[in-house]
């Protein structure tokens, strides 16, 4: 991944991004560390282009990420599966492939089971996300990301609603598109995660990037904030 | 015991009761004094049907209103909503009815009761229809919006993929309570002399004086509607809610 972020600032009511500046070259796969509230949902969701920031630019791969364009090459998954609720797991991805990227019926529902199969989801592929447990439909919404052939996939906290088997369940199935060629930006608290998946890894704290670097800064913060943030979520 | 056999028995129980009640009357109950009135009870039945569905679409509509008033950005339209909301919730729905016969369509020059009837339902009923569109499209939730912005479906494509099928099913167990609620409602329309069920019992019993036999009758023919609604209801709710 190709990542350039120049005076980035957002607001809402407060302002939780403050002047960022960042850029990073020649990585997979990136991890957001911070306590909820550090700004890292809300920085995940400008990467994405979910939102427009405030102030500031970004660019990702060398595409604005305000660009429309660019959210065609983007996957994202959320804390919570957000699967339409009313649609099984297949339609979910087969209604996106039909009607946004102009997959006939046939097509569609071919790359569909391709992707739930990936997820071991084959055989769940017909029942509503209601009908299946939080880990499933959790790694069916990352079926649904990858449906589109993304870029890059986005995940922001995605197990932070299971609990620690369908945890493992999901993030094993994540570790293993490792190879599959996409950029991963993520935001989580399992910190074993991080070490086995991230190969950089940004610390946050209060709107700012505190820290930065490979995952081995995990074990030597060099900041208060991050050694206070570290020796609570070991 | 199994559910049916003890769903059955409680019918039997209420239908017991029934014939203890029928039996015990001071003058033998002789429902052979229906006869030549079936046509009576009949337009009564009707017409309680077709008032309560015109007052269920026409507060749908107003309700819809209501709901977008409720959501307008102007402070003005939104304080509208809340003493309109809060004058209806505090009126008893004869109340209602009368008022708008007598003092509101007067005003107007409409003296059609019935017309006047059905829309003082119309009135009551619309903060409650408002309700649940609300509710409704409360729970689509701001991350659907922002997974279908991210895959680029159309604002079209949105509605009618994403949110009416959600919406139309999180609506319908409400709605047809609402229905409900306005069929029960429209007996006392009868205060306006309009023919509904109830009027079409008050006249069998000035013609006929069995009291008993036309009470037991609309009674009847009311649960012959809202019985099967409310069990339309729950199948419907079992078999689509999300």
């Amino acid at each position: 991944m190709k990542l350039d972020i120049k005076n980035l600032s957002h607001t809402y009511d407060i302002e939780v991004l403050h002047d960022l500046s960042f850029q990073l070259e020649g990585k997979r796969s990136l991890a957001l560390l911070g306590q909820s509230g550090s700004g890292k949902s809300t920085l995940l969701r400008i990467l994405a282009g979910l939102e427009k920031p405030t102030l500031g630019e970004v660019m990702f791969n060398d595409k604005r990420v305000t660009d429309p364009e660019y959210r065609k090459g983007v996957g994202f998954v959320f804390q919570s599966h957000n699967l339409f609720p009313h649609l099984t797991l297949l339609d979910n991805i087969t209604l996106v492939l039909e009607k946004t990227r102009g997959f006939t019926k046939e097509a569609a529902h071919k790359r569909a089971m391709e992707n739930l199969a990936t997820l071991q989801l084959d055989d769940q592929a017909h029942k509503a996300p209601r009908n299946v447990s939080g880990g499933q439909a959790q790694r069916a919404s990352i079926a649904r990301a990858l449906s589109v052939d993304p870029e890059v996939i986005f995940l922001d906290e995605p197990t932070s609603s299971l609990d620690p088997i369908l945890t493992n369940d999901v993030l094993t199935a994540v570790e293993e598109l490792r190879d599959s060629g996409k950029d991963f930006v993520f935001a989580t608290h399992v910190m074993s995660f991080v070490r086995d998946f991230a190969d950089y890894v940004i610390f946050m704290y209060k709107g700012k990037i505190v820290e930065h670097g490979p995952p081995e800064i995990m074990d030597g913060p060099k900041s208060e904030e991050m050694r206070s943030f570290m020796s609570k979520v070991r | 015991m199994n559910k049916f056999l003890s769903h059955l028995l409680a019918v039997l129980l209420f239908l017991g009761f029934m014939v203890f009640v029928v039996m015990n009357q001071a003058t033998p109950v002789r429902f052979e004094r229906l006869e030549g009135y079936g046509g009576l009870f009949l337009e009564g039945f009707i017409n309680t049907v077709i008032f309560s569905f015109i007052a269920l679409i026409g507060s749908m509509v107003t309700g819809f209103l209501l709901f977008l008033i409720s959501k307008s950005k102007y402070q003005l339209l939104r304080a509208f909503d809340t003493i309109f909301t809060e004058i209806i919730y505090g009126t008893p729905l004869l109340v209602m009815i009368m008022i708008m016969a007598f003092v509101i369509g007067p005003a107007f020059n409409v003296f059609n009761r019935p017309v006047m009837g059905i829309t003082g339902l119309i009135v009551y009923i619309t903060p409650y229809m408002k309700n649940i569109f609300r509710s409704s499209f409360s729970s689509i939730t701001e991350e659907q919006f922002m997974a279908m912005d991210l895959f680029g479906f159309t604002s079209y494509q949105k509605y009618r993929y994403i949110i009416i099928p959600q919406v139309v099913r999180i609506l319908m167990p409400p709605l047809m309570n609402n229905f409900s609620l306005i069929i029960k409602g429209s007996a006392l329309l009868n205060v306006l002399s309009v023919r509904e069920l109830f009027y079409a019992q008050s006249i069998f019993h000035s013609r006929t004086f069995a009291t008993v036999v036309g009470l037991i009758t609309m009674w009847m023919l009311y649960i012959i509607i809202t019985i099967p609604l409310s069990q339309f209801i729950r199948y419907f709710e079992r078999r689509w809610s999300l």
